[in-house]
């Protein structure tokens, strides 16, 4: 396309140039040639000017002779590349011919293009068109670039109170029920997560505790993970587990929550692990549905894995659940951990596993509960090298205390 | 992106491409896997022998050609490493899939 015949640009702020030369003859000139061509000039006769007309005008190009009273090219191209402007300033210098090490200067000073002096008007047509391309492809990046940033602080915004509206759902502050105590960890990897846990005082001295563990993490495995907790209640605990004295049924409340969230056509699905103790016994029911088995820290300091398995919850139609039962004497503890622990991997991938795990309970099961599963996080930030986990972590320790 | 080798009496032989199966690249697996399906292959067998690892959305992928698969088929397991046997014993799927030590042996129980 020839360039007389360029579509009109949509300008903004490169359809203003600023001319700043000490004789009035080449400003006179100039100005013309850029009027003609769609511009508008703006006149200065000197640096300092100059970069008070770039300053009030907005213009983005800047025509500029090199040798001018007061301060030279050189120096008012330094001062605009030391300014932000909020825009790229285009500078084209005029210098005499044979000018070598000057041009040298001024490249170095942060200039963009050079005419020879005397001035051609069809010269200074073709690089006033080529400045101004530059500055509105430039505009046009810079606009995009902020429709994004504002588009990215929005997305961020909204997933920071998601995860605040996520946290409100855990228990809160209480740490002690009636002879039990608590201590938690809940790291989503990403903002918010798809892990989820709850514990509560049920009717008949009993408390009852879960953990789940929605598969994939991000926003679509948070999405399910907060349907959950708003679904387990202590109300809703409390119906499905049974009001039997001797004997709590939490596999009872698994299938109902297989039942409710098992679709034929659906590719969610989540495990979990859920208990019952009875505070006066120390008897616990508990039902595992395919989530990793919990640690029991015994009060000899050994430690065991609670639970053989089970199915997860929502991923086969038949699935059946079963309840398993252990003693949680005075001062043992119960350790939860979601699969971001034991497949945590070092930075040469190897993954933490359930050894390591246990080592590092058995190491802090005979301090204080609450702060066990703060250390099952260093211990992973470590084990990481620092790097972020790729999955939702959840810590919940549960203490049997000897005032039972 | 999966290897695979499909023979004409509907046996088809899977093996997810790399050694992990997880939340990455799982729904591209069941995608590509489920083509293969829909083409014809009612017996498949997933050969996890080069996968060290799947976590629950790699699960979640096996199981749902299992669901696809339904009565028209089968669908089993083989070659699986410690910490895969150790994710199908938690989760109970070894009462779910039938599991064989490796492709052979597999196919020789499919087409018996």
């Amino acid at each position: 396309m020839p360039l007389d015949q360029e579509p009109a640009r949509q300008r903004h702020l490169s359809d203003k140039v600023v001319i700043a030369d000490d004789d009035a003859t080449q400003r006179i000139f100039a100005s013309t040639v850029v009027s003609r061509i769609g511009f508008t000039p703006v006149l200065a006769r000197d640096g300092l000017e100059a970069l008070e007309m770039i300053e009030r005008s907005g213009a983005s190009i800047l025509v500029c002779d090199l040798d001018m009273p007061g301060i030279d090219g050189h120096e008012v191209t330094r001062r605009i590349r030391a300014t932000d402007l909020g825009r790229y300033i285009h500078v084209v210098m005029l210098t005499a011919a044979g000018q070598a090490e000057q041009r040298r200067l001024a490249l170095e000073a942060g200039v963009d293009d050079f005419m020879t002096k005397p001035l051609d008007a069809a010269m200074l047509t073709v690089r006033i068109r080529a400045a101004a391309r530059l500055v509105d492809h430039e505009q046009a990046l810079s606009a995009k670039h902020r429709a994004l940033q504002l588009a990215k602080r929005r997305i961020e915004h909204d997933l920071n109170v998601a995860a605040e509206a996520q946290r409100r759902l855990l228990p809160s502050r209480t740490r002690d029920i009636r002879g039990c105590r608590f201590g938690t960890a809940f790291q989503p990897s990403a903002y918010v997560s798809g892990d989820m846990f709850g514990y509560y005082q049920l009717p008949g001295d009993k408390l009852g505790f879960y953990a789940v563990d929605v598969a994939g993490h991000g926003v679509h495995a948070a999405l399910l993970s907060v349907a959950i907790g708003h679904l387990v209640t202590a109300q809703y605990f409390a119906d499905k587990v049974g009001s039997d004295p001797g004997a709590a049924d939490p596999a009872a409340m698994v299938q109902d929550l297989n039942d409710r969230f098992f679709h034929e056509d659906g590719t969610e699905y989540f495990t979990m692990f859920c208990g019952v103790l009875d505070q006066h016994s120390g008897r616990l029911f508990f039902c595992q549905a395919g989530y990793p088995s919990p640690i029991l820290a015994r009060g000899d300091g050994t430690t065991e894995l609670v639970g053989d398995g089970g199915f997860p919850v929502g991923l086969l139609a038949t699935a059946d659940y079963h309840n398993g039962v252990i003693d949680l004497g005075a001062g043992e503890t119960l350790i939860l951990c979601s699969d971001g622990a034991i497949e945590a991997e070092a930075p040469d991938g190897t993954a933490f596993g359930e050894d390591r795990l246990r080592g590092l309970v058995a190491e802090h099961a005979r301090k204080d509960v609450e702060a066990l599963p703060g250390a099952v996080v260093a211990a992973l930030a470590a084990w990481r090298g620092g790097r972020p986990l790729e999955d939702d972590l959840t810590v919940l320790a549960l203490e049997r205390s000897f005032s039972a | 992106m999966i290897h695979s080798h499909v023979q004409s009496n509907g046996l088809c032989v899977i093996r997810p491409e790399g050694d992990r199966l997880t939340a990455l690249g799982a729904n591209a697996f069941r995608q590509e896997a489920s083509a293969l399906i829909d083409a014809g292959s009612n017996r498949v067998v997933i050969d996890l022998s080069a996968v060290r690892f799947v976590d629950s959305s790699g699960l979640g992928a096996i199981v749902g050609l299992l669901k696809k698969v339904g009565n028209r088929g089968e669908v089993v397991v083989c070659g699986l490493g410690d910490a895969v046997r150790q994710m199908f014993r938690v989760t109970r799927m070894e009462r779910v899939f039938q599991i064989y030590p490796d492709a052979d042996a597999a196919v020789a129980a499919l087409d018996a």
